[in-house]
């Protein structure tokens, strides 16, 4: 079906921006144009796998009438089915059955904990959001989302393993007590890089009963900050008062922690953070990052410098050298010469300096010791270290811990001979290759590995004991500035033998070694309960009122990391001089081994939703690739090779394909050229993507895919470690980690690629779902412009971007009022709109997957994805853009992110279309979608100019997408697997079946429960008043619920507050309706008239106008095609 | 040639016609009336574990439709009992009735065959799973539990009065006015707005109110009761 043609002004003459989705989109693919033409690709809306691929129309009437012709004698013996009402016996207290309760709680992770509010159904936790009460509050992200899945998840954990072999409990506990009845065992701990107060505390006992015991910490994904800072030693930026921000690689807003970052993206907004000021760019904050390949820092940046990785630590001296004025530093870096770098480097310089105890220089936390001993002497030149500085150095409790590389050591050395491995990372597989962990692990005794997944290293030690989910266990932890945080267990382990690290240390701890877990024999509370007490009472006091304030609130107040004071390391020139490395050049490529946005280090390779929450940047689902400048993809050969797609050709108008039609939708460009990359002596084959704005000359490979294949493997990889992962992480992707070595664990020199000639399937969304359209995305410049003038000047002009102002009014034909003037179809009370902000939007995913667990969206498969067939009710875009004239570096364009849902248009064109009437609208203003009510038609999906409608082709909620040719084979197919996933979902929203249309509802279950409550109030003020109800006024104010109270799912997750929603008729008390007022307020397509609820505010970019770059920054305006 | 078929089968396709309409016309109308949800679910009564007569506890003892189910004010869904709330007061009365088995089998812990386990009551009403009806949201605008369930407070065993199907429940929304109530008499199952008037003397524009819908149109506006009619408010 081809998309309803709307006719879409000419790109007006004179601009400058070239705009992109995807590579084929750049070199105008008629691939692309058919996506864009087309509501879904070719094939994707017909029965085109290998077994239907002969179905014609008159076998399908056949089969259809043949299945209604029985359906009549199934209906015969169809009878009220009886259900059951079955309540407590004793009712627990709160809990009233429909309603949720929210408890706080938080998740615990490495650079500090993240603070949450969990919503609780009748006992089963269903959705986190931010526990917004909390200092250290900062929304949450993709990972902490979608952490809820990893409770339900059906490959979850939950049987007791002896060497890699079911085990009995009973053995399991024998072990644990030969371990605590020894003083003298050898034993040592490795733990994860979280902080937690208990855990310090049991790990001192620990010290003194075990003479021997020794402690380790590693993370897959970590630098050597420490060596710059001091052991525990971490440096945090308030945001807040960082006016200058200079990224080192640091990718702070996205998987780099460096402290709550809502403030700075409450200074992304001109007009502050509650939208109630006049657009003042003084304001702003200024980010510079310097990057080789974009993260959502980089893409926020207002200057993006890009660089291989090697070469960051060069310009970094560059800079410490231009403002410490240290001699001895001359000596050690090497000086820069390329004079585009300098003078970016010297407008940096200069900012950096004129804005000096108000900025923030931030080294990534993968980086070596070099960038730390450089940021931190910048920092310290700058004096933005301190008090009521924008930095500040705290001393956490994570000290005295060895590394990876000493417990390797301990153990080959005989030191230790027992090992309890407690931490989240998985060391066989991802430890560096170099280091042989898997050989020493095999050494030892006997090993212990809690974890909630039977991976590598659950298989490699001689025991796995189940973990229980931070949502089952009692525990604390501290926030990032070390704010003391509880974690409240939500439910009971669901599986009997889950422990928590907590449960495991004090069993160790305990007089006969027993290990007691979840509940005790008696019902009562898990001993870790007791033990996290104890640690809160010398904290927070004796008593149980205090200790009720800190289960309420989730955390206890005036808690901090003590302070610590750093200086540059002695070391620190030296440690600079030996990081020094040659530039890589077309034969000697550097490979960049890079932080996943969907699995991180491996660790979320079994969550569904994060695998098919596409990559921010590149767009990637369920798989890693090596990404590549399309300068070095064309020196390597392969640039054609990516985008040599399915020719089509137009004949007699009519779109043909040439040559046959490969089944499930997957034409050859839908599958990326696989290069082979040599580097340490190790190889990897690895499918290839174009990635814009990378430095040229650098792979850049995602870790944390590969950790098992099995007999469906694309390749024929062969059965290998099936077993470490479930249907969601098997056949997914390629492991780099072999290619890492200890010496160098972030990046790696001296590489080759060739083209093998072997091609992947790639299940790609960057060009799925694309719009047509004038002035998408809207950018504005702080600086003053030769040709589109002053800020001020440029804000004024962003509603006539596009065309718009040209549009000409939009007439309803539809009677507006009845005959005594009142409106039709509308609700005095509420109208609700959205706006988002697309100044502070990195485009994260954050929102998708809260949209994803608050409105029971399935996940597809990786074959549904590459057909365009996702469910996801928002749509991430993410375009490139340039100016045509940039000659500072013109494949550096900017990033710019939207995501786009139903906008929920007050003259919808999908309403008018539908047949049968399922998509009509509501008297609040919200475009609603009756389920029961849709056939399918898909008129409504082919009638939406924003391409915001999602079709259930299959019952993917039903039916285990991940099996293959599952979804294909109907009622017959295998239902979803385990006993778990459907506990997630949120009773308040209808599960969809196949055949019905979906799409962004703004959250209407959270409106309607909010009105709800308030008109229950009404009772309530009558009592109060003392008079009937039937002399009691009842008043618009008893029935508006208060301003801003209800938020919707991808609002509350937001970290960057990008999003306003609210109701209409509040006026300016409500901070959606001030956004709208905004200069900068635009309609998405304002000139088709649809008058859409959500609208977007334009980007603001902050430029320094002494950079070269400076006159090509905040010019962006997306026009697609 | 022979005439391969005889006169009488000229009458032949008429009487097929004939029959066929009768017969198709006649599965329409039994479809009608047998099928849709008023034909179907009004008067569903099945046997309940404890035989639990609504007429003893209302009519004869005076308990409020809260005391058991507790949570309609509050909440969407109007919850049954839980086991402590029936044994609060029957392990004290009606003990030894061999009726209450099943309760004393799920709380009783000296009871021989005691197993904890709850009671498993049949559901009578029963929403699809795509509707969402709110109690806490009807009951807090003056709907009472009887218009919906019926005279509850009579039935010896339980069973559905009302349809309960779409077009009933539009008919309410469209003229709520029929069902309205003062906040107070919500769960007074006696209630009569005939005689809640002539005991209570109400006016509107100076004439006196002396039916129903003229007390729920009194009602309605004072409120502002304006239910929707959107798919929403119901489906989502």
């Amino acid at each position: 079906m081809s998309k309803r043609i709307l006719h879409h002004p000419e790109v007006p003459a004179g601009e400058t921006t070239v705009a992109w989705r995807s590579q084929g989109q750049l070199e105008d693919t008629a691939e692309f144009r058919s996506w864009l033409d087309r509501e879904f690709p070719r094939g994707a809306a017909e029965m085109a796998n290998e077994e239907e691929m002969e179905t014609s129309r008159r076998s399908f009437l056949k089969l259809m009438g043949a299945s209604t012709a029985l359906a009549g004698f199934g209906m015969a013996a169809c009878r009220r089915p009886e259900s059951y009402i079955v309540p407590y016996t004793k009712a627990p207290e709160w809990v009233i059955p429909g309603n949720a309760t929210y408890y706080a709680s938080s998740m615990p992770r490495a650079g500090g904990a993240t603070p949450l509010v969990v919503t609780s159904f009748e006992g089963r936790p269903t959705k986190l959001t931010v526990n917004n009460l909390h200092p250290d509050a900062e929304g949450t992200d993709a990972f902490a989302q979608a952490s809820i899945l990893d409770l339900y998840s059906p490959s979850r954990s939950r049987t007791i393993l002896k060497g890699a072999k079911s085990a009995k409990r009973g053995d399991l506990d024998a072990a644990i007590a030969a371990v605590a009845a020894d003083p003298a065992a050898k034993v040592g701990f490795l733990f994860g890089a979280d902080d937690s107060p208990t855990r310090a505390r049991l790990v001192t006992q620990l010290a003194s009963k075990f003479s021997a015991a020794k402690f380790y910490q590693y993370e897959a994904l970590t630098g050597e900050a420490a060596a710059a800072l001091g052991d525990g030693v971490k440096l945090v930026a308030d945001f807040a008062l960082a006016d200058r921000i200079l990224s080192l690689d640091s990718d702070f807003a996205g998987s780099d922690s460096a402290g709550p970052i809502t403030p700075f993206f409450d200074r992304r907004k001109p007009e502050g953070k509650a939208y109630d000021a006049k657009p003042d760019a003084s304001k702003m904050n200024r980010l510079y990052a310097i990057e080789a390949g974009f993260s959502l820092t980089g893409g926020m940046a207002d200057h993006r410098l890009r660089i291989p990785t090697s070469q960051i630590v060069g310009i970094a001296a560059q800079i410490a050298r231009m403002i410490t004025g240290d001699v001895a530093l001359t000596a050690a870096g090497e000086v820069v010469t390329d004079p585009k770098h300098l003078s970016w480097i010297q407008g940096v310089v200069d900012d950096l300096k004129a804005h000096a105890g108000r900025s923030v220089v931030l080294a990534g936390s993968r980086q070596p010791a070099a960038i730390h001993h450089l940021a931190l002497a910048i920092n310290l030149a700058l004096g933005n270290i301190g008090e009521g500085k924008p930095l500040v150095a705290l001393q956490t409790e994570t000290t005295g811990l060895g590394s990876l590389a000493t417990l390797k050591t301990d153990i080959d050395a005989g030191t230790i001979d027992t090992l309890f491995l407690l931490g989240p990372a998985n060391p066989v597989y991802d430890a560096p290759a170099d280091l042989k962990f898997g050989e020493s692990l095999a050494k030892l005794k006997a090993s212990f590995h809690l974890g909630t997944r039977t991976d590598a290293t659950a298989h490699a030690a001689t025991w796995h004991i189940p973990a229980a989910h931070y949502l089952e266990s009692w525990s604390d932890t501290r926030s990032a500035r070390g704010i003391y945080t509880v974690v409240q267990p939500m439910i009971l382990p669901l599986y009997p033998n889950c422990v928590s690290e907590l449960e495991l240390l004090l069993a160790l701890l305990s007089e006969d070694g027993k290990l007691l877990n979840g509940e005790g024999e008696k019902g009562e509370a898990s001993p870790a309960y007791t033990a996290v007490r104890a640690t809160f009472t010398a904290l927070g006091g004796e008593g149980d009122t205090a200790w009720k304030t800190l289960l309420r609130d989730g955390f206890l107040k005036d808690t901090a990391y003590p302070t610590a004071t750093v200086s540059v390391a002695a070391s620190a020139w030296s440690d600079v001089g030996a990081a020094k490395r040659e530039a890589p050049t077309a034969n000697t490529l550097e490979v960049i081994f890079a932080t996943d946005a969907s699995v991180y280090d491996g660790r979320w390779i079994d969550n569904g939703w994060l695998q098919e929450a596409p990559d921010p940047i590149s767009k990637l689902t369920w798989d890693n690739a090596a990404l590549i400048a399309p300068k070095t993809a064309k020196e390597l050969g392969i640039y054609d090779q990516i985008i040599a797609l399915q020719p089509v050709e137009n004949v007699l108008g009519v779109e043909m394909e040439t040559g046959p039609r490969s089944p499930d939708g997957e034409a050859d460009g839908r599958k990326s050229p696989m290069i082979l990359v040599k580097v340490n002596g190790q190889e990897l084959e690895i499918p290839v993507l174009i990635s814009f704005g990378q430095a040229e000359n650098t792979i850049v490979i995602p870790l944390g895919y590969g950790q098992g294949f099995n007999a469906e493997d694309e390749l024929g990889r062969g059965e290998f470690n099936a077993s470490h992962v479930s249907l969601v992480g098997v056949n997914s992707g390629f492991n780099a980690y072999p290619l890492r070595t200890s010496q160098s664990p972030y990046f790696a020199s001296g590489a080759t690629a060739t083209p093998t000639g072997k091609r992947y399937s790639v299940a790609l969304t960057q060009e799925h779902n694309a719009m047509y359209g004038r002035a998408l995305a809207r950018e504005v410049s702080t600086a003053h412009d030769d040709e589109k003038g002053s800020f001020a000047e440029q804000i004024g002009n962003v509603k006539k971007q596009g065309n718009d102002s040209h549009a000409p009014p939009n007439v309803s034909l539809y009677k507006q009022e009845n005959r005594e003037g009142k409106s039709l179809l509308s609700d005095p009370l509420h109208q609700w709109a959205m706006s988002i902000d697309l100044s502070s939007c990195t485009g994260c995913n954050s929102c998708l997957v809260a949209c994803q667990a608050e409105n029971n969206i399935p996940i597809v498969g990786k074959k549904q994805v590459a057909m365009g067939r996702e469910m996801h009710w928002i749509r991430m875009d993410r375009y490139f853009a340039t100016q045509k004239d940039n000659d500072f570096d013109s494949d550096n364009p900017v990033l710019v992110p939207q995501p786009v849902s139903c906008v929920q248009c007050e003259s919808a064109p999908c309403e008018t279309v539908c047949p049968v009437n399922a998509t009509v609208h509501t008297e609040d203003g919200l475009n609603a979608m009756a389920y029961n009510r849709c056939i399918g038609t898909r008129y409504c999906a082919n009638n939406c100019p924003y391409k915001a409608r999602r079709f259930n082709f299959f019952d993917y909620n039903k039916r285990n997408p991940l099996i293959e040719h599952n979804l294909y084979k109907g009622p017959f197919g295998e239902k979803q697997v385990g006993d778990a996933p459907h506990l997630q979902r949120n009773p308040n929203v209808t599960v969809r079946m196949r055949g019905v249309m979906e799409k962004c509802t703004y959250c209407v279950q959270r409106l309607k429960g909010a009105v709800i409550r308030q008109k229950r109030g009404q009772k309530q003020e009558a009592l109060v008043a003392g008079k009937p109800s039937t002399e009691f006024r009842v008043t618009e104010s008893t029935l508006r619920i208060p301003v801003d109270s209800v938020k919707v799912a991808c609002q509350d997750a937001c970290s960057a507050g990008a999003i306003s929603f609210g109701n209409l008729l509040d006026g300016e008390k409500s901070t959606m309706y001030r956004t709208k007022q905004l200069e900068r307020n635009y309609d998405l397509l304002n000139y088709i008239g649809t008058r859409p609820r959500t609208s977007y505010l334009a980007r603001v970019k902050n430029p320094n106008p002494a950079m070269p770059d400076a006159k090509f920054i905040g010019k962006a305006t997306i026009h697609m095609v | 040639m022979a005439n391969f078929f005889p006169r009488w089968s000229n009458l032949l396709p008429l009487q097929i016609a004939v029959c066929l309409g009768t017969a198709v016309g006649g599965i329409a109308l039994a479809f009608a009336y047998y099928a849709t949800p008023k034909a179907q679910v009004v008067g569903y009564q099945p046997a309940q574990p404890i035989p639990f007569s609504h007429k003893i506890h209302v009519d004869q003892l005076g308990l409020d439709c809260r005391y058991c189910h507790s949570f309609a004010e509050v909440s969407g869904h109007s919850n049954v009992p839980s086991g402590n709330t029936c044994w609060n007061c029957h392990q004290h009365v009606q003990r030894d009735s061999p009726k209450l088995a099943p309760l004393h089998k799920s709380m009783d812990v000296n009871y021989p065959g005691y197993d904890g386990k709850p009671i498993e009551w049949v559901r009578v009403h029963k929403a699809p799973d795509y509707v969402y009806f709110n109690h806490s949201a009807h009951l807090a605008r003056g709907i009472s539990c009887q218009s919906c369930h019926g005279d509850v407070n009579k039935m010896e065993v339980v069973y559905q009065a009302e349809s309960h199907s779409m077009g009933w429940c539009l008919d309410c929304h469209n003229a709520p006015e029929k069902h309205l109530r003062p906040l107070e008499e919500v769960y007074n199952f006696k209630y009569d707005a005939e005689k809640y008037l002539a005991a209570n003397p109400t006016y509107q524009d100076g004439k006196r109110l002396k039916t129903q819908e003229e007390f729920g149109l009194l009602i309605k506006d004072m409120f502002h009761v304006h239910p929707k009619t959107s798919c929403s408010t119901c489906h989502h």
